[in-house]
Formats: C-alpha cells, sequence, structure tokens
C-alpha cells in the first residue's frame, strides 16, 4: 500500500484552481510546494558528473512543465504525474548531455548512436522503438543494444549505491559522465537564459530553487517584502519558459 | 505466508501474459553489487515481451527500487530475482536470502519516495513476506497492450 500522499492538500483544490484560473502566484505555490521531490529525484542520479544543483534546476524545470500540464480531472495524483515527468526529464538530460561510462570503445560509439536512432525511430514511428528496431536501424545484436543501455544508466537507488558502503560500485565500476561534453540543448537553453536574467533574479531563483530558501526567507536576505519576491520569481519564470519556447 | 516466487505459470499473483512467456531466475549476490546484471536481465526479458526502449529504462528504474525496498540497508546475503514476460507484461519478484537484519539508514521519506517511483513506473507493486524473508514485486503492462 502506498504511503498517503503529502501532496493531497495541494492535488485537491489547488490544482483544481489553477486549471480554472491559470494564476502565476498560485502555481508558484504549487511549484514550491513539490521542489522537495525534484531534490529527491535528482539525487537519484547523483554521482554520475553533474552537479546536484544542474540536476536540480533540470528537475525543478520539469517540475514546473508537470504543474503546467497536468490535469486534476484524470484522476492521477500529481505526485505520481509529476514523478513520471521529472524522471523522463533527467533521463533525456543524461541521455543528451552524452556519454562518459567507461566502457569498450565499441559500447560508447553504439550508445551515441542509439540516442540519434532513438530520436528519429520515435518520430517515423509515432511510437518509441523496440530494441529489435534499434538493433536493425543500427545493425548491432539486441545484446548489444541491451549492452549499451545498461552502461548508459544514470540513475541508481541511493541506498545501494552510497560510496562509502564498501570498496567500489556499480556507478564507480561503470565510470563518469565527461563534464566537458556538452550536449544538452535545453540545459543551455536553460543556462542562457538564467545567464540574461538581472543579477537580483539569477540571485532569487538560485536562493529558491537551489538552497530551498521560502520566499519570506529570501525577502529577508535581500531586503524586500515577500510579496516582491513572489512576483519577481514568477517573472523571471516566465521569461524562462519564453526562452523554451522559442527555442 | 509462503511465496512462490518461482516463474511458474500455475503459481498465484502471475500476469497470465506474463507467465506464457520468458522466465528467468537469477541469484545475485548483495556483496559483490550485481545489481547491473539484474537490470541488464530484466530488459531483455522486456524486450522480448514487446516492450519499447522508453518502456524499458522505466523498468530499469523500478527494478533498482525493488531491491532497495526489499533490501533495507542489508549488505550481505543474497537477492534472488524471479522474472516472467510476455505478451505486453512483465512480472518481477525479488526475495531477500540471508540472516542480516534490516537497517534502513535513510529518512523515512527515502522509503516514501521508492514507493511513489514505483507508482509512477509500474502497474503494480508491493512487498511480501515469503517465511520471514522480504520480499517485493511489480507488473508493468504494455501501454498498448491494454493494460
Amino acid at each position: 500500500m502506498p504511503p498517503p500522499d503529502r501532496t493531497t492538500i495541494v492535488d485537491g483544490p489547488s490544482f483544481v484552481e489553477f486549471a480554472t484560473t491559470r494564476d502565476p502566484h498560485l502555481r508558484d505555490l504549487l511549484v514550491e510546494a513539490h521542489l522537495g521531490l525534484a531534490h529527491q529525484l535528482a539525487r537519484r542520479f547523483a554521482n554520475r558528473g553533474e552537479t546536484h544543483e544542474d540536476l536540480v534546476q533540470v528537475a525543478s524545470v520539469a517540475l514546473i512543465h508537470a504543474v503546467d500540464r497536468f490535469d486534476p480531472d484524470r484522476g492521477f495524483e500529481f505526485s505520481t504525474f509529476a514523478t513520471r515527468t521529472i524522471l523522463g526529464e533527467l533521463k533525456r538530460h543524461f541521455r543528451d548531455k552524452g556519454w562518459a561510462v567507461r566502457a569498450p570503445r565499441r559500447i560508447q560509439e553504439l550508445y551515441l548512436e542509439l540516442g540519434a536512432a532513438t530520436d528519429a525511430l520515435a518520430q517515423e514511428l509515432g511510437h518509441p522503438p523496440t530494441v529489435p528496431e534499434l538493433a536493425a536501424r543500427t545493425g548491432a545484436s539486441e545484446e548489444a543494444v541491451l549492452e549499451a543501455m545498461e552502461a548508459g544508466q544514470a540513475y541508481r537507488a541511493t541506498s545501494i549505491d552510497a560510496p562509502d558502503r564498501r570498496e567500489g560500485t556499480i556507478a564507480s565500476r561503470l565510470g563518469q559522465i565527461d563534464a566537458g561534453y556538452d550536449g544538452a540543448e535545453d540545459h543551455q537553453v536553460l543556462v542562457d537564459a538564467l545567464e540574461r536574467l538581472p543579477e537580483r533574479e539569477q540571485r532569487i531563483l538560485h536562493l529558491r530553487y537551489v538552497d530551498g530558501l521560502t520566499q519570506s526567507q529570501i525577502a529577508e536576505q535581500i531586503g524586500v517584502s515577500q510579496m516582491h519576491v513572489s512576483r519577481l520569481l514568477t517573472a523571471s519564470i516566465a521569461r524562462l519558459r519564453e526562452s523554451f519556447t522559442e527555442s | 505466508m509462503a511465496v512462490d516466487m518461482s516463474p511458474d505459470p500455475t503459481g498465484p499473483a502471475r500476469s497470465a501474459g506474463a507467465a506464457a512467456g520468458a522466465q528467468v531466475e537469477l541469484t545475485l549476490s548483495v556483496a559483490d553489487d550485481l545489481l547491473a546484471l539484474a537490470r541488464l536481465t530484466v530488459s531483455a526479458v522486456a524486450s522480448r515481451a514487446g516492450f519499447d526502449v522508453e518502456e524499458i529504462e522505466d523498468l530499469r528504474l523500478a527494478v533498482d527500487e525493488l531491491c532497495l525496498q526489499v533490501l533495507q540497508g542489508r549488505r550481505s546475503g543474497r537477492l534472488v530475482l524471479a522474472m516472467a514476460g510476455g505478451s505486453g507484461c512483465i512480472d518481477v519478484w525479488c526475495r531477500y536470502e540471508g540472516t542480516e537484519d534490516a537497517r534502513p539508514d535513510g529518512p523515512d521519506d527515502e522509503a516514501d519516495l521508492s514507493e511513489r517511483i514505483l507508482d509512477a513506473l509500474v502497474d503494480e507493486h508491493g512487498l511480501f513476506e515469503d517465511d520471514g524473508r522480504p520480499g517485493a514485486h511489480l507488473t508493468k503492462r504494455r501501454a498498448l497492450a491494454g493494460g
């Protein structure tokens, strides 16, 4: 039996209200209420060459998308929907980010090829490809495709993978993502958009979504009202969203 | 309660489609940290059952969580995984065999998170006890298989 969903309070009236009003302030509150989930899921992808801050950014943007897309009438818990959305985005982030797993070169090359083939086949077929379809497209065996998929696995249930518990972990054996390999289009769009924001707004976003401060705590730190912080956050997120739309 | 984990089509809690297909049982040493083999095996079974790569990715994450739920901080003993997959459906059972007591050392919300992740990734999941040994199972169906 799954545990009680602590988001139930906001799953009900708030999401119903947001679905009707699309009130940006309410959206901020909904995002804020679920940031803990984004942080937790980002930790599942830790120790793979990406900073926690970067992963939390990806997860937080996915959370915003989840808040925007969630339809409370469909009968799902928001946390279930958001978990799927955030995990999907984090997986995509690692897939797009590229490759750094220390594996035989043929597997490295195949992994890269699989990413492109998966996207192309999904477009052509109208659904994600199967392993045999990927194998046919790349000319690799199905076993090799599976091996490359496993070698590219970025996700770890952290309690199993804690590095201080034993000598070496699966993650350490499989290697690290090359920090210099930069291919994440979404990530780059986000970074560029953040850099275009005024310094104060960048700081507020950092305090809110990286450091996890409340709006009131941020207001205290930078010497403005909580309402002003709320407005600045809303405006900043709107600008980030515009950047994604334009890209 | 005794739970039959063998991928036996006559056993309880089997999905009909899964039981009719490929069946695999895998025993892993916890100390050897061989979870990658569990993920690789479940990927192969799922592929044979017709799952696409996105669904297989979900299953791999789910198997990590399933094992985490069963281990609860244990660092010795064995994990026994049984898998049955066919006709767009896969069942996975995982059971701990060993003498070490659970030592959950993460915050309580880690267990909640595992539940939530499994809720999001698979169709059914749950914990069981097999003659005092902790276990967990999951079922995932292909979205296009009507499940």
